[in-house]
């Protein structure tokens, strides 16, 4: 998908979305609907602030490089030789061609197949074949020191790979640092359950759906009811951080079982509090995470289109598990899979409802849909923010 | 000189057969050996073109003469 250019037709306005939550509405329309106003919001949304585009365990081994078009961006995630993962423009300083198009590992440079300049996994241009004329490989003005890849300011968290393509949001440390803080009892290493703990949803709706559907616990009696029998609707919390997060907890979280006493093991050193409790938090823009005494997971919302979005999922425990403990990875998969299909149809109908012409947003309940409110306003003031810079400078 | 002719049509099609495999190991050595040829010739130019390749597949496999080739290319001062 390519972000175009300025939005052609007047932008809604989002007063009403800024307002309390009482008397809010929700995101107009436009915002699902309207190429322009989407491209806007993307540029306002994810662009300028800190999103997630891949995950580490998709380079595992140093020299491993993957491509990732992240909203038209050209984007490659690569580990170098010594373990850090870095992200770059796609694309050769010389002529613009596309570097990498699959995945694979580099042993040496990273050559691209146009002109065969060559760089290193950290970035530096290595080679100028011909520059100078045939058989000479240097000149005076291909000043190799100022020719390296173009790096993308990226950090790690939880596995996931975050970039700031715009280049000017806060450090990741400190735009991340309440939930850091809220999830510190789990900074500990993650280990990837393997082959059956990744998968993926193609889902014909908005990315803010499955973020606004996440992030509340109102629609788990009726969309997943199997929940009701162990987990029901009051023993679920908003977790609200305006600005920054939102999402819900459960105080009932019951460890999967195989064979009556089979588990996984516990991540290390956690309070009591997680005997019992789960919490799933929406990261803005486009993260979504849950945590648990004995797994976690992180689901990347690849937006594909307006309309279009992809969901990777992938599930993580508190060290390697070995070939006995497949058929609880293999089951665990297969709960959060069934619980993430059930919310399809829910994130694919609101999709359509906002075509609905005269729809005016939703009307929030001011005592359940607060996380999702929080999420709507955390949008409407990075739009306006744009809005309010462009204003400036015309 | 037909003997030389013979060995640079051999060494065209095998470089040839080389791309066509993306055999990075065999395109280092037969443009060394090209080079190497070149050089022997006299033609600094043609040794010269050949070093870069070598050197360039060099590098992206990670081949461990890729040093000593540059270090032909820098020795001709056509590369730093």
């Amino acid at each position: 998908m390519t972000i175009h250019s300025k939005p052609t037709t007047p932008s809604p306005s989002l007063e009403a979305v800024m307002r309390p939550v009482e008397t809010a509405r929700g995101l107009p329309n436009e915002h699902y609907i309207d190429e322009a106003v989407f491209a806007e919001e993307s540029k306002a949304v994810l662009l300028n602030n800190w999103a997630g585009v891949g995950f580490g365990k998709d380079v595992p081994n140093a020299g491993d490089v993957k491509p990732i078009d992240f909203l038209g961006q050209p984007l490659l995630l690569t580990r170098d030789e010594d373990g850090l993962v870095r992200v770059f423009q796609n694309v050769c300083r010389h002529r613009g061609m596309i570097l990498v198009d699959e995945a694979k590992n580099i042993t040496g440079a990273i050559r691209c197949p146009y002109h065969s300049w060559c760089y290193s996994l950290a970035g530096e241009l290595k080679a100028t074949p011909h520059v100078g004329g045939p058989g000479n490989n240097a000149h005076d003005e291909i000043k190799r020191d100022d020719l390296g890849l173009l790096e993308v300011r990226s950090y790690v968290w939880r596995d996931v790979v975050f970039v700031n393509i715009s280049g000017d949001a806060p450090e990741f440390e400190e735009y991340a640092s309440d939930v850091m803080q809220r999830w510190k009892e789990f900074d500990q290493p993650l280990y990837h359950g393997g082959e059956t703990s990744s998968f993926k949803l193609d889902v014909k709706t908005n990315w803010k759906l499955a973020v606004e559907n996440y992030c509340e616990s109102y629609h788990l009696p009726w969309i997943h009811p199997g929940l009701n029998s162990y987990s029901r609707l009051e023993d679920h919390y908003n977790i609200e951080e305006p600005g920054a997060y939102s999402g819900q907890g459960s105080f009932v979280y019951q460890q999967l079982k195989l064979n009556g006493s089979e588990t996984f093991p516990d991540f290390k050193n956690l309070s009591e509090k997680w005997d019992t409790s789960a919490e799933y938090i929406a990261f803005f823009p486009n993260v979504l995470f849950g945590v648990h005494r004995d797994h976690a997971y992180a689901i990347l919302l690849e937006p594909k289109a307006i309309d279009e979005t992809v969901e990777h999922i992938e599930l993580y425990y508190s060290q390697p598990l070995d070939e006995s403990f497949q058929p609880l990875l293999e089951t665990n998969a297969a709960f959060w899979k069934s619980v993430f299909e059930e919310d399809i149809f829910v994130v694919e109908g609101m999709q359509k409802g906002r075509r609905g012409g005269l729809f005016d947003g939703g009307k929030f309940s001011p005592v359940m849909d607060t996380p999702t409110h929080i999420f709507h306003h955390w949008v409407a003031s990075h739009v306006n923010d744009l809005r309010t810079q462009k204003a400036e400078q015309e | 000189m037909m003997g030389e002719v013979l060995q640079k049509s051999w060494l065209d099609g095998a470089l040839i057969d080389a791309h066509s495999r993306d055999d990075n190991e065999a395109l280092i050595a037969l443009y060394e050996q090209a080079g190497l040829a070149s050089e022997k010739l006299g033609d600094e130019a043609g040794a010269c073109f050949y070093f870069t390749h070598a050197y360039v597949f060099a590098l992206e496999q990670g081949a461990p003469q890729a040093e000593q080739i540059k270090a032909r290319l820098v020795g001709y001062g056509r590369d730093r």
